[in-house]
């Protein structure tokens, strides 16, 4: 009944020397012992609350305990928190663990150093309503405050910053931006860099100096190429401005881009042959992949006109292989749709403009031999992973690599899309658009209708994947097809070479068969390649 | 009903009693009247069958009680929460009957099978009341004392009445019927059931006098502003400036005319306060005249009832010279907040105070200590900025040289108990400070000494506050009093005496005329100091209230307690205009800025907050008709760096200054 057991107040009884309690007295002590531990703590209640506190001390319990006129209990004090142990054996039996010390000891110890003395500091806590921006003060910036500064942005971004600027910078803000760029420019392998670089990644209220920072990457960027250590601070510092949940980056973007763009693909990055510039463009390509996952969705041009810059890159046979590397690269991250539908058509006559660059025979230099060797497993890593993921996705329908074997037996075309009707549901989703039109529309395709259903389905998702890049899209998908078609019309050699590149050709379908696929660009690549496959799928395969 | 089964009981009940005679003699009777039978009332037929029942023990509680509730849960959606309402008294009667009864196990099982329904509403009242185990716990704690004593009101309509009392007699409930009638005072309100939003005044506990908090709230007050004050007279003057320059020489002569007067005046005062308020009275009607010429703010005028202290002219100046260069504030124009961080307190501040132009800070600790720092002698930038714009104000000319030297602050030693409260007069050259010993000290920061030492309370004080003009005070204690003092005598002028427990905070109007109180029992009152009489009671709070402010203007009171609700008073109503909620967790101080327009409320929840008072009373008052009166506006939040605020005040030029200790961690 009452949450103080009987048990308890024997045990009580028993330690102030009272052995033969009667249970009857236990019994009608405990609900009563239960009423006064409230009573008491009621009171301390009172007196945490008059100490303006809102945890219980020792003191507060000595005090009620005063108030009811009965001796405090002696040994506690509010300082440390006490540390109580469960007896052994007993659930609900608690006791303090109070060490044994030494007099010697305590004698011997030299005097704790004496406690600060208290004092008093005054800060502004509000000017006008509006908290400043100081250390004294919350790192919460007001909800409102991020809402004005945001609506000023839109109405127009200070792009030079030499145009007078609306808004006006705290001193605090300004001090942080100053020690910012000064800590990129002179010190960007120090320690305090890389505080600087975790305190943009987390830090709010950095929002108004997000246009000064997009702007001093862009001009940075632009003005030290050959930097290389420079590029990685600033590839860094946009990294962990992107990091940052309290910047609402995407209304930079268009500016904050071009330079991570130009990382990626710059001709010449850095002075030296020694220098790494392919990690750079590494990391850049990855801030390019973050990017446009994050927002493509929001922004449907993104996405579009950044694969565009890269695969111009790729396209134009007078640029570096650096660049090469670069686009190919950030084709690659940005998904292996794009790798099928940009590089593999194009896999073969890359591959044999790039070849003669990697034989030591053909290329004396030593560092553009080095420079193809670089793209090629680029090349390599991509096509690898894109073949990688058509396995997976398709590892469970394989198909013997001819077409015409199958085509016979409709029924089981039949069950086998039921089948990947189970395994791609992505795709199978965007099977909507009305077949007609996209019998007109799919420009690759015309396929015999012997077997309605799955050419239906093959159809529709290839038409509804252009659809879904996006108008700008569309015309860049087009002149790559034209090109590849170039290619392959200049490039009829014949027999199994043309079988290849028209395998490739078609690659940007969504429906090619990934065994097809795979046996043709193992023979551009070799053995190679089959690191990236599944042990089990490349058996099949091979 | 059937007369030989209301016979069977009927006998039962007399033989259990042992009233054998009448037995018989009602055997005899019913044999006799049993051919010409006068049909019983079936109510009477009822309690009898209700009493027979009574006696099958415990369970009837818990079986009436549990019927209740599935009944009300299952009702009709319309009137369900007004039918919800009736659960709360019914389940604690039920408990405390049961505990009364002496079935203290059941009355625990009762109790912890339905306190979840309550929990929500009621958590504190029921961690109160879990503790109760025995008859004597409930005579004991004043809190069941008070329920026992007194009725619930609750709001329901026709309708939803009519329902309850049909399912109670159709189930023959008797218990619960019995329990409704004996501690529920049913409001019926024809019509529809009243909106679903919980209203405040739907479900009130009366105290044990019920009527009498009706009684008292209907009392007049006069809360109007004291005529002839500073503010009149700065706008007499800056009135009289606008007319010529020549009128301001006048004014200010009229002004040292006033002066010389006061001074004669004073030297009676020091007699009989009585008899000199009436001196104070008349010729406070005669300047009053003059003051009606001007047409001055809204608020009506009203005589001081206690004879004013005097200003001295100079302090008098630079408190004019203060009102002139106030700054306006409304909810777009927001104060500027400067706050005073207490540093290495060691959880030892139990409390601080502002003084009125924020040059002067006090911390009372646990330690028995008062130290008053002058923020305008910390010789730190930020600090004689502040100074200039508030400490030329400051009349107190000498802080003393600070003991060691090296210590920034005075200390005030003389307390032998956690000092609770420190209070400044408004000029700043006195400190009370209250204390668990159970005395107030009233210390001068000019002589850096204890002056007087007022003991008059049994228990801690745990607040103690300087009346506007200075020179009286009011303190509030464990001992469930309040008091009224002045400076000048050891002995309390008044006594108020009413609360149910502690008063834990206290607060003076702005005319001097009425002190108010906030107590543990979760009420605030409002006394008036010449006779001692409270005058208001204002119920709604559901904790322990902490912090009270009166508006400028006389109207308005503002009360925040434990739980961070703060709520909105009409004085002369006694009603609550609207909660404020936002905090969420317990309310240390309030202040409402000078003219009125801005509450700031701090917190420990370590934040400073801002409500616009104006749109907080007009919305409620033009929705109180419609019913729906929780409105409010918060304006703005200030979070601080893990500092509770433990104090706030207005200068009177508007700067809002606020204090606190620095939290360990968090």
């Amino acid at each position: 009944m009452s949450t103080v057991p009987k048990e308890t107040i024997e045990v009580i009884a028993q330690s102030i020397g009272i052995t033969n309690l009667s249970p009857d007295v236990a019994f009608a002590l405990a609900p009563d012992l239960e009423y006064r531990i409230r009573e008491i703590m009621q009171e301390s209640i009172k007196c945490m609350r008059h100490s303006k506190r809102t945890i219980l001390t020792a003191d507060d319990v000595d005090s009620a305990l005063a108030l009811r006129n009965l001796e405090p209990i002696y040994g506690f004090t509010s300082n440390d928190p006490l540390r109580f142990k469960r007896a052994a054996g007993h659930k609900d039996l608690f006791y303090i663990d109070d060490k044994d010390v030494e007099f010697k000891d305590l004698i011997e110890a030299p005097l704790p150093k004496a406690p600060l003395d208290t004092s008093i500091t005054s800060h502004w806590l509000a000017i006008e309503g509006v908290q400043p921006a100081i250390p004294e003060n919350a790192p919460v910036e007001a909800p409102t405050e991020i809402r004005k500064s945001s609506e000023y942005k839109e109405d127009g971004i200070p792009v030079d910053i030499k145009l007078p600027v609306k808004h006006v910078i705290t001193k605090e803000l300004q001090l942080y931006f100053d020690k910012i760029t000064e800590l990129v420019l002179n010190k960007p392998a120090s320690i305090p860099f890389r505080r600087a670089l975790i305190s943009l990644a987390t830090d709010m209220g950095l929002h108004p100096l997000v246009p000064y920072f997009s702007r001093f990457v862009a001009d940075e960027v632009a003005q030290n190429l050959h930097n290389l250590t420079l590029l990685f601070a600033l590839m860094r510092l946009v990294r962990s401005i992107l990091q940052n949940p309290h910047i609402h980056i995407e209304l930079y973007l268009h500016q904050l881009m071009p330079p991570i763009i130009t990382c990626v693909v710059a001709k010449r990055i850095g002075n030296r042959l020694s220098d790494n510039h392919w990690e750079l463009r590494n990391f850049s390509v990855n801030l390019v992949a973050s990017i446009c996952k994050r927002f493509g969705n929001v922004y449907h041009n993104l996405q579009p006109r950044v694969t565009k810059t890269f695969l111009h890159a790729f396209l134009d046979p007078t640029k570096a292989l650096p660049q090469h590397y670069g686009a190919i690269k950030g084709i690659a991250a940005l998904g292996s749709r794009l790798v099928r539908l940009f590089i593999l058509p194009n896999l073969e006559p890359y591959l044999l403009l790039l070849e003669p660059e990697m034989q030591p025979e053909k290329q004396r230099n030593e560092t553009k031999r080095q420079e193809a060797w670089q793209v090629y497993g680029a090349l390599l890593c991509a096509v690898g992973q894109c073949m990688h993921e058509r396995a997976k996705i398709f590892s469970n329908l394989l198909s013997p690599p001819t077409r015409a074997s199958s085509r016979p037996n409709g029924k089981a075309m039949i069950a086998m899309s039921s089948k990947r009707k189970a395994s791609t549901e992505n795709l199978m989703q965007q099977q909507q658009p009305p077949l007609k039109k996209l019998a007109t529309d799919g420009p690759g395709g015309v396929v015999p209708m012997n077997s309605m259903s799955v050419d239906m389905q093959m159809q529709g998702s290839a038409g509804a994947f252009s659809t879904m890049m996006g108008v700008p899209n569309v015309g860049v998908s087009s002149m790559a097809r034209q090109i590849s078609n170039d290619n392959t019309m200049g490039r009829e050699v014949g027999g199994q070479q043309s079988k290849v590149s028209s395998i490739l050709a078609q690659a940007w379908k969504d429906d090619i068969d990934a065994g097809q696929l795979l046996s043709s660009v193992y023979e551009l690549f070799g053995e190679s390649l089959l690191s990236f496959i599944p042990k089990a799928e490349a058996g099949v395969f091979l | 009903m059937e007369e030989d089964e209301i016979a069977g009981y009927v006998t039962a009940y007399l033989k259990k009693k042992g009233f054998t005679q009448t037995e018989k003699i009602f055997q005899e009777e019913f044999q006799t009247n049993k051919t010409n039978s006068s049909p019983l009332e079936p109510d009477i037929a009822k309690h009898i069958l209700s009493f027979s029942q009574l006696e099958s023990g415990p369970a009837r509680f818990h079986d009436g009680y549990s019927r209740l509730r599935s009944w009300t849960h299952c009702s009709l959606d319309l009137y369900k929460h007004e039918l919800l309402r009736v659960l709360y008294p019914v389940f604690i009667h039920c408990f405390m009957d049961l505990v009364a009864k002496g079935h203290v196990q059941e009355a625990r099982h009762f109790f912890n099978t339905f306190r979840e329904d309550h929990e929500m509403m009621h958590l504190r009242d029921l961690q109160k009341l879990e503790g109760v185990l025995s008859p004597t716990h409930l005579e004991e704690m004043e809190f069941a004392h008070s329920l026992r004593q007194s009725k619930f009101n609750i709001k329901i309509c026709e309708y939803s009445y009519e329902l309850l009392l049909q399912h109670l007699h159709s189930t023959q409930s008797t218990t619960i019927l019995g329990i409704i009638n004996e501690h529920i005072n049913f409001q019926v309100t024809p019509g529809q059931p009243s909106s679903i939003v919980d209203d405040p005044e739907a479900v009130t506990l009366s105290g044990s006098s019920q009527d009498a908090a009706n009684q008292i709230n209907q009392k007049e007050i006069h809360w109007g502003l004291l005529e002839d004050s500073l503010e009149e007279r700065l706008e007499k003057a800056s009135s009289l400036l606008s007319d010529s320059e020549k009128g301001e020489g006048e004014a200010k002569e009229g002004e040292t005319e006033e002066n010389k007067k006061r001074p004669v005046e004073g030297g009676k005062q020091g007699a009989s306060i009585k008899k000199v308020k009436k001196d104070k009275g008349g010729s406070a009607t005669g300047k009053n005249t003059k003051a009606e010429v001007n047409t001055v703010s809204a608020a009506p005028r009203v005589k001081p009832e206690l004879p004013m202290p005097i200003i001295p002219s100079e302090v008098e100046q630079s408190i004019l010279e203060d009102l002139r260069n106030r700054v306006q504030l409304s909810s777009v124009a927001l104060p500027s907040v400067s706050f005073y961080t207490f540093l290495n307190t060691h959880n030892g501040l139990s409390c601080s105070s502002i003084s009125h132009d924020g040059s002067l800070v006090a911390g009372g600790f646990s330690d028995s200590s008062l130290k008053v720092w002058d923020m305008a002698k910390l010789g730190e930038q930020t600090a004689s900025s502040l100074s200039q714009d508030e400490n030329d104000t400051s009349q107190n000319p000498q802080m003393g040289q600070s003991g060691g030297g090296k210590r920034q602050y005075t200390l005030f030693q003389g307390h032998s108990g956690p000092v609770y409260a420190a209070s400044f007069s408004p000029v700043g050259e006195f400190i009370l400070s209250s204390s668990a010993d159970s005395t107030i000290r009233l210390w001068s920061t000019t002589y850096n000494a204890n002056l007087v030492c007022y003991k008059g309370h049994n228990y801690p004080v745990w607040d103690v506050q300087f009346s506007p003009v200075g020179h009286y005070f009011a303190s509030s204690s464990h001992d469930r009093t309040a008091r009224i003092w002045s400076m000048e005598r050891i002995q309390p002028l008044r006594i108020m005496a009413g609360h149910l427990s502690d008063v834990d905070c206290v607060q003076w109007h702005a005319n001097c005329n009425y002190i108010a109180t906030g107590s543990s029992d979760k009420t605030v009152r409002l006394w008036d100091v010449q006779s001692g009489e409270c005058v208001r009671v204002f119920v709604g709070h559901r904790s322990m209230i902490l912090s009270l402010a009166m508006s400028p203007d006389g109207r308005y009171m503002a009360s925040g307690d434990e739980d961070g609700t703060i709520m909105m008073w009409d004085l002369s109503s006694g009603r609550c205009l609207t909660p404020l909620i936002g905090h969420t967790s317990c309310v240390w101080s309030l202040a409402f800025s000078c003219e009125g327009s801005v509450l700031a409320s701090g917190s420990a929840d370590c934040s400073v907050k801002l409500w616009d008072v104006n749109t907080s009373t007009k919305v409620s008052r033009a929705e109180e008709k419609s019913g729906n009166a929780s409105r409010l506006r918060s304006l703005k939040t200030l979070p601080t760096k893990s500092t509770p605020v433990y104090a706030l005040r207005f200068s009177r030029r508007n700067l809002l200054f606020a204090g606190g200790a620095l939290a360990k961690n968090g």
